[in-house]
């Protein structure tokens, strides 16, 4: 009956328990809208870093990140590939020679970093024939194709079929340069990629680096719901020699922004959740000095405090809750819808893509997310009962018998 | 006959201004099971203070009380409330019932907190209703009676704990003429059928011509007792 007393209770003032309920139900909803678009936006993020930059993982001589010198080649590319392909979560695997060099036309010359691709599987592995905005993917040049990105075009003031000289250092040391002629341009939001960085094939690059089969950079890409820490781990195990790195350890930054999100979201729950606390302990406090007689004639005809206590208790869990499957239906129904639709961000694509970013997001929530909600909810509703349950208590009888 | 409540020496003074206020001075009164008395005086005789003691809602300053041979002057706040579940029923000036329940379960409710079973308390609630003649209103809410009527379910309330005694503060303040005298007949029926014991004040004449003894209070001491 103490809980039929409570329901009612909470029906008694109708227009200021919905607002309560209806800032609930906001509340979680947008909680629910606010962590689904932060996380596609992160999840979007990682994603198109892994597509475009890091790939899932990477292998590379010790000591080569540090000064990309050209005799830190990795000793048996071959056998790392199979080793790496034989892994079933492993998709796609690519291999790269890179020299740090400078690119010159008639007009200009700028330094840029020069990688050498297998054209086919550098498509798989990272959708460089993607980025193509003029021009084709290392076809319609006979000999010597480079890949330039539009930024860097501009800068040279060349075009497709343009003529363009390579120089850098060969293996032994002495300089070195090549013709090469724009096969194509690529347009990315990456600034390495459209102005410090040419794509040419890596045969080219090794013939004139006198590098033969060898390779600096062996790059693979994995299923979505990989453990790519693991995989890059267990190679690490088995190739002592080399360093293999995931994802995670070859862009630190991504890392950040993961923790970064999820602190943002904490934030975004704690601040929520302790307006609605707010809002549910004024009402209840509301309610409870209104009802100051009545609580106190329960006390005087030998209601206990425990059970009075409980009681307000119960009516401030039952405002709290009303709302929250409510309001986590609304926004469980806007995440579902948005994440088949998407949320098209292209009016704002400029400044999102400056950040390499999609201008599509498909928001996501995880089950263990909407936990998270209720139980935030469950426990935000609890603790904004305490207080009120306590003032009520605190209420002597005869004194609330007696307030006019 | 026994005594149910003995109030001995019993003397209550208010500290809440800079001037003290004596409310009781040095009280003692005893009374009677199956007793329908009436405490009456002017206002601020102390009325509502020495009803207060008694129903164990508040402690005396100096003397003591005891309820069925129990002392309660030194009784714990926690313990007097179930103290008073117990023993004593309660029929305030107003704001009686809980009203969101309906005049049955506002009954009910009395002997839930009891723990009584539900078809018990159904139809105990249901037969004092009908002896305080307000049956047909079982289903409504207090909102939905009249000052009369909620104080008869206040008093069927009372009744259904199966109360040592009833204490009632100016039970009849707010009434009419006419829902007075209904009031204290059914009370004075619930008296002499139930043999329950009434303990009311009032400052009302008409109230007091109804009662079997009447004790008066002037400025906290009791000047009168007299018994019909
Ligand atoms: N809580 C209180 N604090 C201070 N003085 C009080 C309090 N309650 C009653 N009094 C004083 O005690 C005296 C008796 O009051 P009360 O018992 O309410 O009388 P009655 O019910 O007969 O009108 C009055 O002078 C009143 O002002
Ligand atoms: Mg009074």
């Amino acid at each position: 009956m103490i809980a039929s007393i409570a329901w009612r209770n909470v029906w008694r003032n109708k227009g200021r328990s919905l607002v309560v309920i209806g800032a609930m139900i906001v509340g979680i909803w947008s909680l629910a809208f606010g962590s689904g678009f932060m996380q596609s936006f992160l999840t979007g993020y990682i994603q198109s870093s892994i597509k475009h930059e890091t790939s899932s993982g990477q292998v590379h001589h010790p000591g080569f990140q540090k000064d990309y010198d050209i005799n830190f080649f990795i000793r048996d590319p071959k056998k790392l590939i199979d080793a790496i392909k034989s892994n079933s979560a492993v998709t796609s695997v690519t291999s790269r020679s890179i020299v740090n060099g400078m690119i010159s036309s008639t007009r200009q010359a700028t330094g840029v970093k020069i990688i050498g691709v297998e054209p086919a599987t550098e498509a798989s592995v990272t959708e460089l024939n993607s980025l193509i905005h003029e021009g084709e993917y290392f076809e319609g040049i006979s000999r010597n194709p480079v890949l330039i990105g539009d930024k860097l075009a501009e800068k040279l003031k060349v075009g497709v079929k343009a003529k363009v000289v390579l120089t850098f250092q060969d293996k032994e040391g002495n300089i070195t340069a090549a013709r090469f002629r724009v096969a194509g341009i690529l347009k990315a939001t990456s600034v390495s990629i459209s102005e410090s960085t040419v794509y040419v094939l890596k045969d080219d690059l090794n013939r004139l680096l006198q590098l033969d089969d060898n390779v600096h950079e062996i790059a693979y890409v994995t299923s979505t719901d990989a453990d790519d820490d693991a995989i890059a781990h267990d190679l690490q195990s088995r190739f002592p020699e080399d360093k293999i790195e995931s994802w995670r350890e070859l862009s630190p930054i991504l890392v950040f922004m993961e923790q970064w999100m999820a602190s943002i979201l904490k934030l975004l729950i704690l601040i929520i959740m302790s307006a609605l606390a707010f809002g549910i302990v004024n009402t209840m406090l509301m309610a409870v000095l209104e009802r100051v007689r009545e609580l106190g004639m329960l006390m005087a005809l030998g209601m206990r405090r425990t059970k009075v206590f409980t009681m307000i208790m119960v009516e401030t869990i039952y405002l709290s809750t009303v709302g929250g499957p409510v309001g986590l239906l609304v926004g469980y129904l806007t995440i579902t819808y948005l994440g088949q639709a998407g949320i098209d961000l292209t009016d704002y694509s400029e400044g999102l893509e400056a950040i390499g970013y999609e201008s599509i997001l498909y928001p996501i929530l995880q089950p263990g997310d909407y936990i998270q909600i209720v139980v935030g909810v469950i426990l935000t509703a609890f603790l904004a009962s305490l207080y009120p349950a306590w003032k009520a208590i605190k209420l002597k009888p005869i004194d609330a018998l007696h307030t006019i | 006959m026994s005594t149910i409540i003995k109030a001995t020496n019993v003397s209550k003074v208010y500290h809440r201004t800079t001037v003290p206020v004596h409310a009781l001075n040095n009280l003692t009164l005893s009374i009677e099971e199956g007793e329908f008395t009436a405490i009456v005086g002017p206002s601020g005789c102390g009325k509502t203070t020495l009803l207060n003691i008694l129903g164990g809602l508040d402690h005396p300053t100096s003397g003591k009380v005891e309820v069925a041979g129990t002392d309660i002057t030194e009784m714990k706040d926690s313990d007097l409330i179930d103290f008073r579940l117990k023993n004593i029923g309660f029929v305030f000036q107003a704001y009686n019932l809980i009203p969101v329940l309906t005049a049955l379960e506002n009954v009910e409710f009395i002997m839930l907190l009891q723990k009584e079973n539900k078809k018990v308390r159904h139809q105990r609630a249901m037969e004092l209703l009908t002896q305080m003649d307000i049956a047909d209103k079982a289903k409504n809410k207090p909102s939905q009676l009249s000052g009369g009527q909620q104080q008869r379910v206040a008093v069927a309330r009372a009744l259904a704990s199966k109360p040592r005694f009833i204490l009632a503060d100016e039970p009849t303040a707010n009434l009419d003429s006419s829902s007075t005298s209904n009031l204290l007949d059914l009370m004075a029926r619930m008296n002499k059928d139930q043999k329950a014991t009434f303990i009311f004040s009032t400052h009302d004449q008409r109230v007091m011509d109804k009662a079997r003894r009447i004790v008066t209070l002037e400025d906290g001491t009791i000047v009168s007792d007299t018994t019909r």
